[in-house]
């Protein structure tokens, strides 16, 4: 891949081509992982708490499991079919935008309970996201429309220069850890596992 | 473990009832609901830029969505997506879906069939617009992508192989798109079409994403992005300036109030906090 990247040579690029075809497949192929790993979670959530209710939120996914794959796979269109389309937009959209509808109030809460000037750090992370949530809102637009300029100047400007500096820092460190990792040097993986 | 009963009035201020702020929250955010303010929007300089990018492009080029969108989170999103699709079709582009999210098939199934239809702006399927279904691309499906459509799209939505499509005959790379709109909702996935379509190819990309990942996407902007969306703020604004009404006028306004709970709990908050830390109002301790 990289030499693809820095030779002209036709064969890296075509082997380039080849391998990221394979990330699909395999990208496909770890939805069946996905699986084996989300039992193998709700079993040891079970053995922890052997109680009636977590025995039927475990029993409770994988009815809902089922339900979309039998929906998915047993009428003519498979995930295009209406049925599967109708658990998707009764079902699936709106359990999925209830979740993040609450977390409205996780966020509510959270500003209440944890985003204080407790330091500096702090002290600059409110002011600029304060700043640009306040932005966004046409309420302080019109009220307060220095606003919209200040804004704009801390996404665009400081927002800018921290983010770039960032992404180069991870990228460098993302590069060292691929190396470690493959030289057998990387610890963490160890620790870890 | 026994709560600590608050004792000083600082303390007292930051254990309020969190179902106050909850309740508070609820209210402020229907109010504008039921009775909307129509308060007026001001359009940013990337929402401008998003929108110049399609403008200056001539009628008849190729435009790629790259759709990557989560019906969880539609709401956030919705108002950018039906202005893009009705830019797009005012001003006659040939457009290519493809959808890299298991939602964003069906998404795209609810828009182009009920909500913008294409056909009402006299387009045919096949000849100026294909649907290529959805596969689970990543950054390396995108690399895939704009090297070879039909190594990771051989078929459309329908199953029809897209040599059999019209308008798709002469397209198989990237070399034929001029513009690339990048969809997403994992606020670093803005790096995937810089690294796979800009880099390598100086393809015009602008981008549609969260509220949350519009400072992620910023430093891209405007030289690897020419313009971003993030969330619905800046969907109101691309439906105000291409001057097409949507659903986001609507969440705009539903926030107007609906921050104004979150700021005073952010001000009791710091209060309290500030009150507890330098022990305002209480003797001070003698050395």
């Amino acid at each position: 891949m990289i030499l693809s990247y820095f030779t002209p040579y036709d064969v890296f690029a075509q082997f380039k081509g080849i391998a990221t075809n394979w990330v699909v497949l395999i990208s496909a192929v770890t939805v069946a992982m996905g699986f084996v790993y989300m039992t193998n979670a709700q079993i040891k959530i079970y053995q922890k708490n052997k109680t009636t209710l977590q025995l039927a939120y475990t029993v409770m996914t994988y009815v809902f499991f089922l339900a979309f794959l039998i929906a998915g796979l047993s009428f003519k269109g498979d995930v295009s079919s209406p049925e599967y389309q109708w658990w998707f937009q009764n079902v699936y959209g709106n359990v999925g935008a209830t979740v993040y509808a609450v977390m409205f109030f996780t966020l509510a809460s959270s500003a209440y309970r944890t985003f204080v000037v407790s330091s500096i750090e702090a002290v600059s992370l409110i002011l600029g996201g304060m700043i640009y949530t306040l932005r966004q809102v046409p309420l302080f637009q019109v009220y307060t429309p220095w606003i919209v300029p200040l804004g704009e100047w801390f996404l665009l400007v400081p927002n800018v220069g921290g983010s770039r500096g960032a992404v180069i820092a991870a990228a460098f460190a993302a590069l060292v850890v691929g190396i470690r990792t493959l030289w057998g040097k990387e610890v963490t993986l160890e620790v870890s596992s | 473990m026994s709560k600590k009963t608050p004792t000083t009035f600082w303390e007292k201020l930051g254990n309020i009832d969190y179902r106050w702020l909850y309740a508070l929250s609820l209210v402020f955010t229907i109010i504008p609901i039921l009775q909307p303010l129509g308060l007026p929007v001001q359009v940013s300089e990337p929402t401008i830029g998003y929108y110049n990018a399609i403008d200056k492009l001539k009628p008849g080029s190729v435009v790629a969505i790259s759709f990557g969108s989560s019906l969880a989170l539609l709401d956030e999103q919705e108002a950018q997506y039906l202005a893009t699709w009705k830019i797009l079709f005012q001003r006659h582009m040939k457009v290519i879906f493809y959808c890299t999210y298991a939602d964003s098939a069906l998404i795209l199934q609810k828009h182009l069939g009920t909500m913008v239809k294409p056909s009402d702006y006299g387009y045919k399927y096949g000849e100026d617009y294909v649907w290529l279904g959805y596969a689970p691309l990543g950054e390396a499906g995108e690399a895939s992508f704009a090297q070879n459509i039909r190594g990771v799209y051989p078929k459309d939505q329908f199953g029809t192989p897209l040599d059999q499509i019209p308008m798709m005959k002469d397209i198989n790379d990237q070399s034929k798109i001029d513009l690339l709109i990048f969809c997403y909702t994992s606020c670093t996935d803005v790096e995937w079409p810089v690294r796979q379509w800009v880099v390598p190819y100086k393809k015009p990309t602008i981008v549609a994403t969260l509220g949350c990942c519009g400072p992620m996407a910023a430093p891209y902007y405007p030289t690897q992005i020419q313009g971003f969306l993030s969330g619905s703020g800046m969907g109101t604004e691309i439906e105000v300036y291409s001057r097409n009404p949507g659903p986001g006028a609507l969440m705009s306004d539903a926030k107007n109030l609906g921050i104004l709970p979150f700021l005073l709990f952010f001000v009791l908050g710091n209060v309290s906090y500030l009150g507890k830390r330098f022990k305002w109002g209480q003797p001070k301790e003698v050395k």
